[in-house]
């Protein structure tokens, strides 16, 4: 069945030094952008992996102060829980949405979140706040209600739960915004500072 | 299913296809590759000096070559084409817009031309387009204009500076508003690099060197975007601050001192020309009772890939709503945008009001004095006249259409108007007792033109002056001022 594929795939005779090279460069730049974007890790629900790249910093660092960070993480509010299926389909295409966004340069200044997220976090704050707001759920105040007009967003009264009320790319008061560890291994950081290996 | 090799065969190009899908791919790839590890290492390297930058350089583009992303969004002053509801960097004559200044204005230089003023980068050569400077001026008036004056007052003195022309220090003034005046060449600090902002400060008892960083975000644009005058003799840069921020605080200072901008040319009054009092308005809002600054709305920070940097195109908010606004406001645009709009038309509406009746109030007082009017009849008059412009112009001259304190603005054009209705009160008792019939006959002011000729303007000469000026003048002190320029490249 390989032999078979492998055979189907195989290129010409004088077309094969050009495809090994392209092949062995296509899998070099794919490892580098693995590790780069340290890819592995977009599996997990581990907060640090929202700030592998700047953009999440200041939404990362105030999190960080809130009383949430004892128990949500990032996933927990903004990705459904409900089933494996839409939890990674949301997941993927905002992460690829992100990926885009980032490469292109083209995120605004301040992020606002989309109708999506509001659905599902909507949903999220009343799945853990259930013994609260039960009368919320009942009577469906769900983030496409809020779209159409009806009832209020959580956050619309719990306005700084968890990000603060004052925030952009660049600004995230009272708190320390963490600095991007250095792809450079080590020694060739110490070397480049100090001139010596 | 046939094999690539034997589909290769029958359709050779078909090996050409993979070949530049494979080369397209991988590229895309490696771009995507260059733009994580280019991002990443950039935020390791915030403050790169790769050229010293000497004390009181004036030149831009030496500092540009350390801060490539600050002087690149500082180049964006030069922009002129995002026009607000009233103001942004488009210019606007305002003489054409609003006739009324004209008349308001009689006998001082702003009835000759008045704009909108343009970005930063524009500061000198405004100045030098200008045909206010047709006439003689000290060289006080550079004193906001440019990064060569912290240079030139640190080679002859501060009120040696001061005590100079205009003309005199053409060719030493030549680049706009920059880097220097508000940075330390070797950190980068903020720093005050003008006088009359610190002995301000002196005066009150305060010292400036103890303002933190967000002070000093504010205070560094408050080193010119303030009221001053002009006193004494060798014209020294003052700001009138000793008793207060306020309108009527500084018009108690101004009468105590008995300082006038100059007399009007129709009705006689005494007159005050109010700067640009943007710090003290803003001073009175709820921006800067909650601790916003100057720069957090006129350059805010901004994050370009890995790194955070102050944006330094100097502009209107409302061309950057997404930067300034919608940090700490969640609304959208269309909503914040009509906030400010808002806002903007009321404090309009009671300034056009004002305008109206303040050009008309002069020349009723004008009418009095053919009448034959007495000094002793007028003078409370003149003074009403003196405080309702004052009043109106503390509103009017500053930038923001009274946005920086829309309450305040209000204010102080409601005591404006009321001052100089009471004007007319009193000129109507005058018109009785010297029988001049009433309404007054007012002359047509609807047009800069037709305004211009009534307070007797020979504008074409005007005009030719600067013609002039531009064509023999100007060019000897822009090559003067790049043969010294040259030199400092010399080692």
């Amino acid at each position: 069945m390989i032999k078979r594929l492998l055979k189907i795939l195989e290129p010409p005779p004088g077309w094969k030094p050009a495809v090994v090279i392209i092949l062995g460069v296509f899998t070099g730049i794919s490892l580098l952008v693995f590790h780069a974007s340290e890819a592995q890790s977009y599996i997990s629900d581990k907060p640090e992996t929202c700030i592998n790249c700047h953009v999440m910093y200041p939404q990362y660092a105030t999190w960080a102060h809130s009383s949430h960070r004892e128990t949500a993480t990032c996933a927990e509010c903004h990705v459904p829980q409900d089933n494996f299926f839409s939890k990674y389909y949301v997941k993927g295409t905002d992460g690829l949405r992100h990926a885009y966004v980032f490469t292109s340069r083209t995120e605004p200044q301040v992020i606002q979140i989309k109708q999506r997220g509001i659905n599902v976090v909507q949903k999220n704050c009343i799945r853990c706040h259930l013994d609260m707001v039960e009368m919320t759920r009942i009577v469906e105040v769900t983030g496409q209600n809020y779209h159409e007009g009806e009832g209020s967003r959580c956050w619309d009264c719990h306005r700084d739960v968890p990000h603060g009320t004052v925030r952009s790319l660049s600004s995230a008061p009272f708190s320390l915004v963490p600095r991007m560890p250095s792809l450079m291994p080590e020694w060739l950081q110490s070397f480049l500072k100090t001139g010596e290996q | 299913m046939a094999t690539i090799k034997e589909l290769s065969e029958k359709k050779p190009w078909l090996n050409w296809v993979l070949f530049f899908g494979t080369v397209i791919i991988v590229f895309l790839i490696g771009l995507f590759a260059a733009s994580i590890v280019e991002r990443r290492s950039e935020s390791q390297m915030y403050f790169q000096m790769v050229q010293p930058i000497p004390d009181w350089e004036p030149r831009h583009e030496v500092w540009g070559q350390n801060f490539p992303r600050q002087y690149e969004s500082y180049k964006m002053t030069l922009d002129t084409t995002f026009g607000s509801r009233y103001a942004g960097s488009v210019m606007i004559d305002y003489l054409e817009k609003y006739p009324e200044l004209v008349i308001m204005w009689a006998g001082y230089a702003f009835a000759r031309d008045y704009n909108q003023g343009r970005g930063h980068y524009y500061s000198v050569s405004d100045v030098h387009n200008t045909l206010r400077t047709v006439q003689p001026q000290p060289a006080t008036c550079w004193t906001c204009k440019s990064t060569d004056v912290p240079r030139v007052m640190n080679e002859i003195g501060v009120r040696e500076f001061y005590s100079s022309t205009w003309a005199g220090m053409g060719s030493q003034i030549v680049n706009p508003i920059g880097c220097q005046d508000c940075h330390d060449p070797q950190t980068m600090n903020l720093r005050i690099t003008r006088p009359a902002l610190a002995e301000a400060f002196e005066r009150q008892g305060r010292n400036i060197e103890h303002a933190n960083h967000q002070e000093m975000r504010s205070l560094v644009c408050a080193q010119c975007h303030v009221e001053y005058y002009f006193q004494g003799e060798d014209t020294y840069l003052t700001f009138p601050w000793d008793k207060g921020f306020s309108a009527d605080d500084m018009e108690a200072y101004f009468d105590e001192y008995e300082f006038t901008d100059w007399v009007h040319g129709l009705s006689r009054a005494p007159m005050l020309k109010a700067q640009h009092p943007d710090y003290e308005l803003y001073k009175t809002g709820i921006h800067a009772e909650r601790g916003v600054s100057c720069a957090d709305c006129h350059m805010p920070y901004k994050r370009d890939g890995g790194l955070k940097f102050t944006d330094h195109h100097l502009q209107s908010p409302l061309n950057n709503i997404s930067g300034s606004c919608q940090v700490c406001h969640r609304e959208s645009e269309e909503t914040l945008r009509q906030n400010v709009y808002d806002r903007q038309v009321k404090i309009s509406e009671l300034r056009r009001i004002t305008e109206k009746t303040l050009a008309r109030l002069h020349l009723e007082a004008k009418t009095a004095w053919d009448a034959g009017a007495s000094e002793e009849e007028m003078a409370e008059v003149l003074q009403l006249i003196r405080h309702a412009q004052w009043r109106w112009d503390w509103v009017a001259a500053a930038n923001s259409m009274g946005f920086h304190s829309p309450a305040e603005a209000l204010r102080v054009l409601g005591t404006s108007i009321n001052k100089a209705q009471e004007a007319r009160v009193h000129l109507a008792r005058i018109f009785g007792r010297y029988d001049v019939p009433q309404p007054v006959e007012l002359p047509d002011y609807s047009t800069k033109e037709l305004a211009q000729q009534v307070v007797g303007l020979d504008m074409d000469d005007i005009r030719r002056q600067k013609t002039d000026f531009k064509n023999d003048v100007l060019p000897k002190w822009l090559e003067e001022a790049r043969l010294r320029e040259e030199a400092y490249n010399q080692p």
